[in-house]
């Protein structure tokens, strides 16, 4: 099945054409307009510090959102995102001081380096799976690290290459609002592009080799194709969202690409979800406010001021025990909660779903 | 989306809540890396910062205002001390805004604070090129060490002690900042007439550095100039004494640098700092150690030191200010400023139009007297202009 | 002969810090990430026990060991236990959220000052001599020298003791370990607790040695390629490993560039991936099971 099941009680698809279409039900369709009006008209009802976290929210979405495609759905498990994100960031970054080219020639060449740096982090996969390919990644992202330090500070960029804003239809990227909508338009290009590779044939393939790399070689999958696929096309959305990071940021800098953002962006898509794109979305929510969220709390708890040192110390180990919490009791991600709220409105009056409903 | 509503509602009742405290103080926001593996360097100078805010406010503040100050934590990373510098600027409305974090964090910090017309201090962290003549109008630096200077201060003092037909080694940590600085003294040594004979660049954290000391004792260096965080500084030297390398080392005088000297207690450890020890025991030190004790702190009060010559500043730029609510008025205030730092460093510090690090940069050389078992000043404030 | 010296000594560190992947990866197929910071908490409580013992510095040595023991087994018996079963990757995850923990438990208990635990204990670094002009600190000494007792120790342990037999039993075949009434939970509990042990006396070491701060926890991390050169699931590979990724780091200080001292050991793995993916001495079948 290329597609679940219609996600309201009462709808069946009665054509071929039905099979087909994105948004299936009068209410999805209302519901779809109602959030598109609300992320237009966010950026005008909120201060503009909210409107950089929608920002950030969107910049860290087309980074899940990757990494879910090549490890949640495709099963090859990368430990070097931080060091694609750096890849990109890099080609941008180079292209734009040594070159002066513009934002349109940057960008479309940082996806092409991130296709190129898909090869290089696939290569392994051919011959390792699980753990040893994560390694592999990992070690690859040392050697992206090591290289981007050298030519900062070969070229006396020591404190990193600053970027202008890029000029888009005449009209100079500068503003958060702008930012803010173009970044949106970056992360629903590259979730409406997610949608239709797993409704295509790859999406498939990759399924299965996921599901078992065997039978999806004996039902006659290229395996090695499209495990080489997969990493291409994350890598080289990856790599623009590294590349729109830059510019978002107005500078590159390597120390901006440690270990730790790979952890994030790992952590997006376990917690949000393992094997759904929606859950790619709610774990980049979740994981780019998350210290936000914390620091909230913290400071509206009595006696938040004798901590007044190590309140920072306390978010971050507070960080770690949520990390935690989530991991033991929701293994299936914040998609697993989204689910069961859905399903008691979808099934109500009723509390159990029919023999041989959708999963 | 009902998620995402609820979190945001959350989120956004307790920034209200936290925002609404004080309407009328003076707002100062801080971003600093308080966090992370490299917060050791950064986190005793902002509770230095905390406690002269905390005694200013307490001897009734700036003619009568409050000053409060809103410390955020970036991790040393970039994003998040862009989203800092957005909530203080939108959120906050803060007179001026303090980064205390790796140079990473320094061009979204210099950029929001830049179309805000906010003034950006750096304290405890390094200075960036902008605040050395001619200076960007809205970028300051109050952190004792200087890129270029320290260097200058450093080989000088070798020349005088031991001449300059000399081979000399240099160690730095891999960090753009620390490598930019060892190059530019190894130019500078030669320059002067010196060889260097070994240039030893650290990983972050070495498990063992006595690899890296070999190469510089192999090297046969009778000197060596480090300019690294203190770790790198400190580890490197103790490797090559137990390689029994019997040279001079000369490494910048951090934060750490009172607590070390009588650690190591080594007669050629030399270090440059721009800042007074405590040793001295001068009125100001004594004020210092008793508000750490009275908070609590849990750094020693010579660590303070920065955060503290961070807070006169920010005192005196108010005080100066015509409308010390208005932070075009604070930035105005701050480009023509003198603030007598009691003793803390060889002088004044003294900006200018042009220049926002500050006139004279003034240095001393520290070593360990074993024979007092005390520190002892072996060159006294030697000042360079900064032109 | 310090060329030599250097290179045992940091293989030694590697060694010590890589028994503890290899322990748990061995026993349960988890791979710990957070192995760097619960060797930098051991060293951190040995800073605690040496303040408050400081007259009788033996004493507080084994009782912060004791209390890492206690630790390792705590951090299975009440986390981990809870992620057996689940995937791979949520385990590992869980691990890294344990990471992020204990570092922000370390800042708050510790403060981000540099420690000195020796200077506490009131003990004395000298440099030994050794032939060939080499020098080597008595604590690198003693490094070498536990690193050669623990893996003596974990031999003899794995081979011939009941619980080290039942270890053994529980990573060839769980299923059929647990029918034969092997408890693999407290098997499991032992295996972090062991591991935790032996990443503690190597923090301790490095923190008696040159100190201690917040960056030791990145040692944690960079004696990870050792442990998977040499094969995960074999001590004997985790200790050549360690020689291995050592004599490559400190031969190109040494020879080329110490620029490359970082990259060295990955660039290491990655061509041993590329040849024997399951290490020098691992077990070939692990590559699927992970």
């Amino acid at each position: 099945m290329s597609k679940p099941l219609p996600n309201a009680s009462g709808h069946f698809r009665r054509s071929h054409a039905d099979e087909f279409r994105l948004i299936e039900t009068g209410f999805s369709r209302t519901m779809l307009a109602l959030f598109i009006i609300a992320l237009v008209s966010f950026p005008f009802l909120f201060s503009s510090f909210y409107v950089d976290l929608a920002a950030q929210v969107f910049l860290a979405s087309i980074g899940a959102l990757s990494l879910m495609l090549l490890t949640g759905i495709a099963g090859q498990i990368s430990l070097g995102h931080a060091g694609l994100i750096a890849a990109g960031a890099f080609t941008a970054g180079i292209l734009f001081k040594e070159f002066a080219l513009p934002f349109w020639v940057t960008i479309p060449a940082a996806a092409l380096v991130g296709a190129g740096i898909g090869v290089l982090f696939g290569l392994p996969s051919l011959r390792l799976r699980g753990l040893y390919l994560a390694v592999s990644t990992l070690a690859l992202h040392f050697i992206v690290v090591f290289l981007g330090g050298e030519y900062e500070t070969r070229r006396g960029f020591s404190t990193g290459i600053l970027i202008d804003p890029p000029v888009v239809f005449g009209y100079e990227v500068y503003s958060t609002r702008a930012w803010y909508f173009t970044l949106a338009v970056a992360a629903a290009v590259t979730l409406w592009i997610c949608i239709n590779l797993m409704r295509s044939r790859s999406g498939r393939a990759w399924k299965s080799i996921h599901a078992n790399e065997t039978v999806a070689e004996a039902i006659g999958i290229g395996v090695t194709r499209y495990k080489l696929l997969a990493f291409v096309v994350s890598s080289s959305m990856t790599a623009v969202a590294g590349a729109l990071f830059a510019y978002y940021r107005g500078f590159v800098s390597i120390e901006a690409f440690s270990l730790y953002l790979t952890i994030q962006y790992v952590a997006m898509i376990i917690i949000g979800g393992m094997g759904s794109l929606l859950g790619a979305l709610l774990g980049a929510v979740f994981v780019t406010l998350f210290p936000y969220i914390i620091e909230a709390l913290v400071s509206v708890l009595p006696g938040a001021d004798r901590l007044a040192g190590s309140v920072f110390a306390f978010n971050y180990a507070a960080f770690g025990i949520v990390m935690i919490l989530f991991l033991v009791f929701e293994p299936q991600g914040l998609v697993g909660i989204w689910r069961r709220i859905r399903d008691y409105f979808v099934l109500w009056p009723f509390r159990f779903k029919a023999m041989g409903g959708r999963k | 989306m009902k998620k995402i509503c609820m979190i945001a509602s959350i989120v956004a009742a307790s920034f209200h809540a936290s925002g609404a405290m004080a309407e009328d103080a003076l707002k100062i926001g801080l971003t600093g890396a308080l966090t992370g593996p490299v917060a050791g360097t950064y986190a005793p100078a902002v509770e230095g910062l905390r406690l002269y805010v905390d005694a200013l406010n307490a001897g009734g503040g700036i003619n009568g205002a409050m000053v409060e100050l809103i410390l955020q934590d970036d991790g040393a990373e970039p994003s998040r001390a862009a989203a800092n510098a957005k909530r203080f600027i939108t959120q906050d409305n803060v007179v001026m805004m303090i980064n205390a974090s790796l140079s990473s964090t320094f061009a979204p910090s210099i950029a929001e604070t830049s179309r805000a017309g906010v003034p950006l201090m750096f304290a405890a962290s390094a200075c960036p090129q902008e605040v050395f003549p001619p200076a960007n109008a809205n970028l300051f630096c109050t952190t004792a060490f200087g890129a270029k200077y320290d260097s200058h201060a450093a080989l000088q003092f070798i020349e005088g002690q031991a001449g300059s037909d000399i081979k000399i080694g240099f160690q730095a940590m891999a960090i753009p900042l620390s490598r930019g600085e060892i190059d530019y003294a190894e130019g500078v040594a030669a320059s002067m007439g010196m060889t260097p004979v070994a240039k030893e660049i650290t990983p972050p954290p070495a498990p063992d550095y006595s690899p890296f000391a070999s190469n510089i004792s192999d090297a046969g260096a009778e000197w060596v100039w480090s300019w690294a965080p203190w770790g790198a500084q400190v580890k490197t030297f103790e490797a090559l004494r137990r390689l029994g390398w019997s040279g001079s080392y000369v490494a910048y005088a951090h934060l750490e640098a009172e607590s070390e000297l009588a650690r190591v207690h080594d007669e050629t450890f030399y270090l440059v700092g721009a800042n007074a020890l405590f040793t001295e025991n001068l009125p100001v030190m004594q004020t210092i150690t008793a508000a750490a004790q009275a908070a609590g702190s849990s750094y020693a009060a010579n660590q303070l030191t920065e955060g503290w010559i961070a807070g006169m500043v920010i005192e005196a730029a108010l005080k100066a200010a015509s409308d010390p609510g208005d932070a075009g008025s604070v930035r105005d205030a701050m480009s023509n400023l003198t603030v007598d730092l009691q003793g803390l460093r060889g002088g004044p510090l003294v900006w200018t139009e042009t220049n926002h690090f500050r006139t004279t940069q003034s240095y001393r050389v520290y070593r360990w007297n074993a024979a007092n078992n005390a520190i002892e000043t072996v060159q006294d404030w030697t000042s360079f202009d900064v032109e | 002969m310090q060329f030599a010296v250097n290179i045992l000594v940091l293989a030694s560190i590697y060694a010590l810090i890589a028994s503890g992947y290899v322990l748990i990866y061995r026993v349960s197929r988890v791979l710990n990430l957070a192995h760097g910071e619960l060797m930098m908490f051991g060293a951190y409580l040995l800073v605690t026990t040496a303040a408050g013992l400081s007259s009788s510095p033996v004493v507080a040595i084994l009782l912060a060991l004791a209390m890492s023991l206690m630790v390792g087994g705590l951090v299975y018996l009440f986390l981990m236990r809870r992620m057996t079963g689940e995937m791979a990757l949520a385990a590992v995850l869980t691990t890294v959220a344990l990471g992020i923990l204990l570092r922000g438990l370390i800042l708050m208990f510790w403060s981000a000052s540099p420690q000195h635990p020796r200077d506490t204990l009131g003990w004395e670094n000298p440099v030994l001599m050794l032939p060939g002009d080499a020098r080597i600190s008595l604590f690198a000494a003693l490094l070498v020298a536990s690193t050669i007792l623990v893996y003596a120790g974990l031999f003899a342990f794995l081979r011939f003791s009941r619980w080290g037999m039942r270890m053994r039993a529980a990573g060839q075949n769980p299923l059929l370990a647990a029918q034969r009434g092997i408890n693999l939970h407290a098997v499991f509990a032992l295996a972090w607790a062991l591991s935790t042990f032996t990443g503690a006396i190597a923090g301790m070491l490095i923190a008696l040695d040159s100190g201690l701060d917040s960056t030791m926890v990145m040692i944690g991390l960079k004696a990870f390629p050792a442990a998977l050169v040499g094969g995960l699931d074999s001590l004997l590979g985790a200790l050549i490993g360690a020689l291995i990724i050592a004599a490559a780091e400190v031969g190109v200080i040494k020879y080329v560039d110490p620029l490359l001292a970082d990259v060295i050991p990955f660039a290491v793995l990655v061509v041993m991936l590329v040849i024997r993916p399951w290490g020098l001495f691992g077990t070939r079948e692990e590559l699927d099971r992970v």
